[in-house]
């Protein structure tokens, strides 16, 4: 039960009155690529902070593998943040080798090997002269050296060209297809996700708003498109919209009225739904 | 670890080489010029007198032209401490903080103690070094120099004992450590480099005013009530009258009996007046040249303690977490 890469219970993360993260609960399975999403400001990277031992929880526990996460890093784990830390002033040679001075296990060879991907990375270069996909490459290569067997990425795509951004999520795919490293990565572009990921923590003011395989998460929804005269008055609505015409609805699980046409979600709409619904139930708040 | 460090560091430590090297050519040169102009004015015997003793003119004139030189550059060794303080130690931590690598090191397996101690022996040691090779020659030059330099001024002269013996190294420690902590702390460049600044040159003021009490000083008495008593030399820590029976006299009273009080030919007897009013022995109360070196190790070992809790400091700052 405690075998899981990942577990978080009841984890919370308040900064002052802000709850950046609140009572989560989940647990990642072995081997899955779990696509953390949530509207800006959800909690995402301070959650993947939490797990990479950054910062401490609230309250609550994060295990890794059975072990709780308590002040530092824990070995299995790799966590590449969103602003890409590296020191500028090396080579990338120089920080590969700053790599393996920092930890217990490291191969030379895999950063090597993740460094010669695509165009490969010219390993005399300094890191400061190295474009956006290059710093995410070796990143990368410095989170993969370790070895991971629990690999956490914050937005690695953002600030990336669709190329880039297609051939570092090869990277990632081709390190899980090779070693079964379990993954959690935060990501606003919804189409990549849907490529790479089997599963889904979607996020919403620090709660956990959805877990699980994305394909039991899409059967359980439903978009429901009904006449715009007909009121929607029933439990599971995540989101609705209205035009003069007709009612288009997000539902989570239970029967529909007769007369109202059905689908199944792709993982876009869906999450497309609770991110609107989130913007609305703030938006109300405010007023 | 090491490595790391001394690569993340390795301008820095360039730069202070550099200046160092270039410090102490400076300092040989002028120590060779100064050294040259004794011998051409017969002065080579004057070192170990001084001025007061050695009253000839070429003393004087030697003087005149080296004199603020030598001064100077014992003043470069009270400044190093500070500079260290702000400009090495201050950015340590604070540098890291602000261009987010912290986390870069906080991700690796290395603990973060262990990176905060590397961080600090790496760099400490070679700026430590950098302190004492610079205090080595400066003094060099003084002592070859003697009293005829600023070294004539005694040895508890401010710029003097500050820059001699264990003093500028625990100022280093010291000021270091301080900036070390308050980058830790503050996570920003600029104010951990203001707050260092600000922190040390008041420690230090207070420092020069109260180290006279450190140690219990030695009471010289005198029977000449009036008269220059002052030598140079020793740390006067207090002066005063004392009764026939020994006691200090605390009543200005006394002495104001016989201030001001000329007879009509306008000389009055101030020795005398002074006996009838009471003050029998005139006392001062010093730190003895002889020990100049125990008060550096004192004063020393104070900055180096502070130095330690700041460096227990840093490792808290850096092992909590927000």
């Amino acid at each position: 039960m405690n075998a899981s890469p990942v577990r978080a219970e009841n984890v919370a993360k308040h900064f002052g009155r802000t709850r950046a993260v609140d009572e989560c609960s989940f647990a990642l399975p072995e081997g899955s690529v779990t696509g953390l999403v949530g509207p800006n400001g959800a909690g995402k990277s301070t959650l993947l902070s939490l797990i990479g031992g950054l910062a401490r929880p609230t309250h609550g526990e994060i295990t890794v593998h059975g072990t709780p996460v308590r002040g530092r890093m824990h070995p299995d784990v790799s966590l590449l943040t969103q602003q890409r830390p590296l020191y500028d002033q090396f080579t990338v040679r120089e920080l590969m080798r700053a790599g393996a001075a920092m930890n217990d296990r490291w191969s030379a060879e895999r950063a090597d090997e993740v460094l010669d991907l695509l165009a490969g990375v010219e390993k005399d270069a300094k890191v400061r002269t190295l474009s956006a996909g290059a710093r995410t490459q070796v990143a990368i290569a410095m989170a993969l050296g370790r070895l991971p067997k629990v690999l956490l990425l914050d937005e690695p795509m953002a600030d990336l060209d669709p190329l880039a951004r297609d051939e570092t999520l090869r990277i990632v795919m081709t390190e899980v297809a090779e070693r079964g490293t379990t993954v959690l990565l935060s990501s606003h572009l919804l189409t990549d996700l849907g490529d790479v990921c089997d599963h889904l923590l979607l996020l919403d003011e620090g709660r956990v708003q959805l877990c699980g395989d994305i394909d039991e998460v899409l059967d359980e929804h439903l978009v429901v498109v009904g006449p715009a005269d007909q009121d929607l008055e029933r439990d599971g609505v995540v989101d609705s919209s209205r035009t003069s015409r007709q009612v288009t609805a997000l539902v989570r699980g239970g029967s529909v009225p007769a007369g109202w046409e059905t689908t199944r979600p792709d993982l876009e709409a869906l999450v497309l739904g609770y991110l609107r619904a989130s913007r609305t139930r703030r938006r109300v708040r405010a007023q | 670890m090491t490595w790391v460090v001394w690569r993340q560091q390795r301008t820095l430590f360039l730069t202070l080489a550099i200046g160092l090297v270039v410090g102490v050519v400076t300092v040989l040169v002028l120590r060779a010029g100064s050294m040259a102009d004794l011998t051409t004015r017969g002065l080579l015997g004057c070192v170990g007198k001084g001025i007061y003793e050695c009253r000839v003119p070429a003393a004087a004139e030697f003087q005149l032209a080296w004199f603020e030189k030598m001064h100077i550059a014992a003043v470069t060794v009270l400044a190093a401490p500070l500079l260290i303080g702000v400009f090495v130690g201050a950015p340590l931590f604070a540098r890291e903080y602000e261009h987010g690598t912290h986390a870069l090191a906080f991700t690796q397996s290395v603990s973060r103690t262990r990176w905060m101690v590397a961080k600090f022996v790496v760099t400490a040691v070679p700026a430590l070094t950098a302190v004492v090779v610079w205090q080595v020659v400066v003094h060099s030059w003084m002592d070859a120099v003697g009293n005829l330099g600023p070294l004539g001024l005694g040895p508890f002269y401010g710029t003097i004992f500050d820059g001699r013996s264990v003093s500028p190294v625990a100022y280093t420690l010291f000021a270091f450590t301080l900036g070390m902590l308050a980058g830790a702390v503050f996570k920003r460049t600029v104010v951990a480099m203001t707050v260092t600044l600000g922190l040390y040159v008041v420690v230090r003021a207070v420092a020069l005013q109260t180290r006279e009490h450190l140690l219990a000083p030695t009471r010289v008495i005198s029977d000449e009530v009036v008269g220059a008593q002052v030598e140079r030399g020793p740390l006067y820590v207090a002066s005063g009258y004392l009764d026939a029976k020994g006691q200090v006299v605390a009543d200005p009273a006394p002495l104001m009996n016989c201030v001001g009080r000329e007879d009509a030919q306008g000389v009055v007897d101030t020795a005398a007046c002074f006996r009838e009013n009471g003050l029998a022995q005139r006392f001062s109360d010093v730190i003895p040249v002889e020990q100049a070196t125990t008060l550096h190790l004192v004063e020393g070992s104070i900055f180096v303690g502070c130095a330690v809790l700041f460096v227990l400091g840093t490792a808290w700052a850096v092992r909590r977490q927000t």
